[in-house]
């Protein structure tokens, strides 16, 4: 008999396993073939320390360190989980990535927009800044020159600077009314009438120049603060016309340009 | 209630069921594994890895499937997954002659005798597969049909892979007699 069949068949008689017929035949070889006894003795006596074998016991430390475990993934369970936004299938992953892309060159543009209108603004208010400091540089001069008392030309000079002043201040219309009004010199006060003819729609530049003209005496600045009256359409002075066309003092061609400017503004 | 009814709980969220798999169960894989790693310490760690995946890796346990034939491979994944990762072999650091004393031990009282001693030299010098399965069927005293079961094979082929490993274990277990 093959060996392999023969130990199965003996293990299997150990452990009770066999039909009627192979018990029989098991028999049979056990009391006829003692290497047969041998072997089977030797199997018997391995199975039976095998099944034997007593259980070992785990330590205290395996039922603690599981509890440990247990309580420790259970505390997980109950923690707020993270949540994962994850999209399926692959192609609205693919969308939110084309999404994400295109937001950011969107994002990244206007923010470049964003610096260069930052950059143009401080360019502007650079400039700004310099033409205030300009107009102070030339405000300064014209009131230095205009206070010149000693020389017209000086003065004279002074009034053409006023003419390239973007905006009058208080200080600039100031000093111009003052020289329209007193300005030994007709061809200064003139200069100075033209300066604030430029600046007449301010409210003050206007008042300034209504009441010049119940002042003034020269017929040649007279004639010329008419003619401005007329072009700024200021009815206010009707009264200071009638004024000077009753006033004996005044020469023909002033009572003229004053009957002109009532018939224009009536 | 039945394994497998506790263990469909511990799937649906219920953890602390998992306490009564441990207590039907710990000794048995314990065990189990010590005899496989023959390291009390050692088989202690990797029972409670097993339990372990078993709650963490709940869900991949089928409603309706044999509990016992699931850890089993579980633990079976823990044994082969600890050796692959420290890259040595059982065999290749036991001590012959020291195998054997890993089973007694104060702490339960449990003596050794020659004999046992002789059966534990023995199976060190199986395949791992081999005592692996004498393991099961012998002492853990599970059914060639349970252990078929687990490995996914037929139970004539178990049984014949069991004889074969009694004969090896029989020849070791005389030579070494002789010494």
């Amino acid at each position: 008999m093959e060996r392999e069949r023969l130990e199965g068949l003996l293990i299997d008689f150990i452990d009770g396993r066999l039909t009627e017929s192979e018990r029989k035949e098991v028999k049979e070889l056990l009391s006829t073939n003692n290497e047969v006894r041998v072997l089977y003795e030797q199997l018997k006596q391995v199975t039976t320390a095998m099944d034997r074998s007593a259980e070992i016991n785990p330590t205290a430390r395996l039922s603690r360190g599981f509890q440990q475990m247990l309580t420790e993934e259970v505390a997980q369970q109950h923690a707020p989980k993270q949540r994962q936004v994850f999209f399926t299938p692959a192609i609205f992953r693919a969308a939110a990535a084309v999404f994400l892309v295109m937001s950011g060159v969107v994002i990244g543009y206007y923010v470049n927009q964003y610096n260069a209108q930052q950059e143009r603004l401080a360019v502007i208010e650079r400039e700004k800044q310099e033409i205030e400091k300009e107009n102070l540089r030339l405000k300064n001069n014209m009131l230095a020159l205009i206070g010149n008392e000693s020389s017209a030309s000086q003065r004279m000079k002074g009034v053409n600077v006023a003419l390239t002043i973007e905006s009058a201040d208080d200080e600039v219309v100031e000093a111009l009314v003052k020289t329209l009004n007193e300005d030994k010199n007709s061809n200064v006060r003139l200069a100075a009438l033209d300066a604030l003819s430029k600046f007449h729609q301010e409210p003050n530049v206007r008042k300034a120049l209504i009441a010049a003209l119940g002042k003034q005496d020269d017929p040649v600045v007279q004639i010329a603060l008419i003619q401005l009256m007329v072009k700024m359409k200021e009815k206010g002075v009707l009264k200071d016309l009638n004024r000077i066309i009753e006033d004996n003092n005044s020469i023909k061609p002033v009572k003229d340009e004053a009957y002109s400017g009532i018939l224009k503004l009536s | 209630m039945t394994d497998e009814q506790i263990m469909e709980a511990v799937r649906n969220g219920d953890l602390q069921q998992a306490s009564l798999l441990f207590d039907r169960y710990n000794k048995r894989l314990f065990n189990f594994l010590a005899r496989m790693t023959m390291d009390r310490d050692l088989a202690e760690d990797l029972t409670q890895n097993v339990f372990l995946r078993m709650i963490r890796y709940r869900n991949s346990y089928k409603p309706g499937h044999k509990f016992q034939s699931w850890i089993y491979q579980v633990a079976r994944n823990v044994f082969t997954d600890h050796y692959q990762v420290s890259k040595k072999k059982k065999t290749d650091h036991m001590d012959i002659e020291k195998v054997g004393e890993w089973v007694a031990d104060d702490n339960d009282g449990h003596t050794i005798d020659e004999q046992e001693k002789l059966l534990h030299q023995s199976m060190q010098l199986l395949s791992e597969d081999q005592r692996e399965l004498l393991v099961l069927t012998r002492f853990q005293h599970m059914k060639y049909e349970e252990v078929a079961e687990m490995m996914e094979t037929t139970v004539a082929n178990i049984k014949v892979k069991v004889h074969r490993a009694i004969s090896k274990l029989r020849e070791h277990y005389f030579q070494l007699e002789k010494i």
